[in-house]
């Protein structure tokens, strides 16, 4: 346990630090120290539930997070989780290693191709989104303005979400950057709000998937428990560090991070029995 | 376009409920982890059965957890547990107290919404 803790913590660390947030990170090095793909998926689940909420407090109390947007999404992402945890509960580890490091493939490639701007421009909001009350407001600590916005497309994010569910279930990662990627093409965040809201859902969306490997047997205390402390401390320190580094260097970790975990994971698929 | 005052009330609130749930699930885990320590000279983890969490199901799991503990009678291994079900209510609970607000607030749009991931939450965790 005090190997988990301690492999945790640099987790947690490097997460916060390049955005990947623990579970992709964990997951890879755990499996190099010979732990069970699927013991580590579900104990990864759990532990994205710590490092979600505890971030999530604050951005809600900021006024970041758009609270309604995340309740409404958060019905297509847990339907995704359970499915995809109900998958990777019966399937093949085998096929578990190719899917991880196809996802891991698909969230460095999304660095390299910028996302949209800050803050979108105006645009007419359509009748659902209208409906769903889907707009708000934040000030902007770099701008030092309050910014008003809407968000659009909530019947096109739906479908979105659910695959966004189904890759986090399934992989026992929170999928952040795919979920940023759907709020921001599709739905129109700002750039603050989609990321803060994104981190909302993460816990619910992992305690959907974590309700699945209860069931499945699959939940060891003796891996979840020191995984869920090390990742937080990890988290806060990451967190803490991130403003004071050069954006450059930041990218730099997180290309060299995701290729090596890329590796290890193909490695571990080819070689598995 | 403001929020409403009862809005950000809500927020408060969930703010709460996720900052304690996690502080307090993280202090009974490192009380667990240094407790097991303590009882079995090792920090080994064991891929058996009686190292999994096990129950019925996820609430007659909790719910016989906190019996024990109210009869002071947990063993490390059950403060573990105790700590990882404390950090998936959390989550929870934020559904629990959504529901509440749309009830009380008259918003049958949000109250249907947050129903339905509560149901959905609730179902997943009473299966076996």
């Amino acid at each position: 346990m005090f190997a988990v803790l301690v492999i945790s913590i640099l987790a947690g660390f490097l997460g916060a630090l390049t955005g990947l947030g623990g579970g992709s990170i964990m997951i890879p090095i755990l499996v190099a120290f010979e732990v069970p793909l699927k013991y580590a998926i579900a104990a990864s689940m759990v532990t994205i539930i710590a490092t979600s909420s505890g971030s999530a407090a604050s951005y809600v109390r900021e006024r970041l997070t758009n609270v309604k947007a995340a309740f409404y999404l958060e019905m297509f992402t847990i339907i995704g989780a359970i499915i995809g945890a109900t998958i990777t509960s019966f399937i093949q580890p085998r096929f578990l290693y190719f899917f991880f490091a196809a996802f891991l493939l698909t969230s460095f490639l999304g660095l390299s191709g910028h996302l949209s701007k800050e803050v979108p421009a105006r645009m007419k909001q359509d009748r659902f989104s209208k409906w769903l009350e889907l707009k708000g407001s934040y000030y902007d600590e770099a701008a030092k303005r309050e910014i008003n916005y809407k968000i659009k497309n909530a019947l096109l994010g739906g479908p979105g979400m659910i695959v966004a569910g189904l890759a986090a279930g399934m992989l026992g990662i929170g999928a952040g950057a795919f979920k940023v990627s759907i709020h921001e093409l599709i739905l129109k965040m700002p750039s603050k709000v989609s990321s803060t809201t994104s981190n909302f859902i993460i816990g619910i969306t992992a305690l959907a998937g974590a309700s699945v490997y209860f069931a499945s047997g699959l939940l060891f205390l003796g891996l979840a428990a020191p995984m869920a402390v090390g990742t937080t401390i990890g988290a806060l320190v990451g967190g803490r560090i991130l403003n004071h580094l050069p954006n450059r260097m930041v990218r730099y970790l997180f290309l060299v991070v995701v290729l090596a975990l890329i590796v290890q994971m193909l490695y571990k698929g080819i070689t598995s029995p | 376009m403001r929020k409403s005052q009862g809005e950000e009330k809500l927020e408060l609130a969930i703010s709460y409920v996720l900052i304690l749930g996690v502080l307090v699930s993280v202090a009974i885990e490192t009380f667990g982890i240094v407790s097991y320590y303590f009882s079995n000279g090792n920090l080994d983890i064991l891929f058996q059965p009686n190292f999994a969490m096990r129950g019925t199901n996820f609430f007659s799991y909790t719910a016989k957890l906190t019996q024990q503990l109210s009869e002071g009678v947990l063993t490390p291994m059950q403060w573990l547990g105790l700590g990882i079900v404390l950090l998936m209510i959390t989550p929870y609970l934020r559904v629990v107290a959504s529901v509440v607000y749309f009830g009380l607030a008259k918003n049958p749009k949000y109250l249907f919404i947050t129903l339905f991931v509560l149901i959905v939450l609730t179902a997943s965790l009473l299966k076996h």
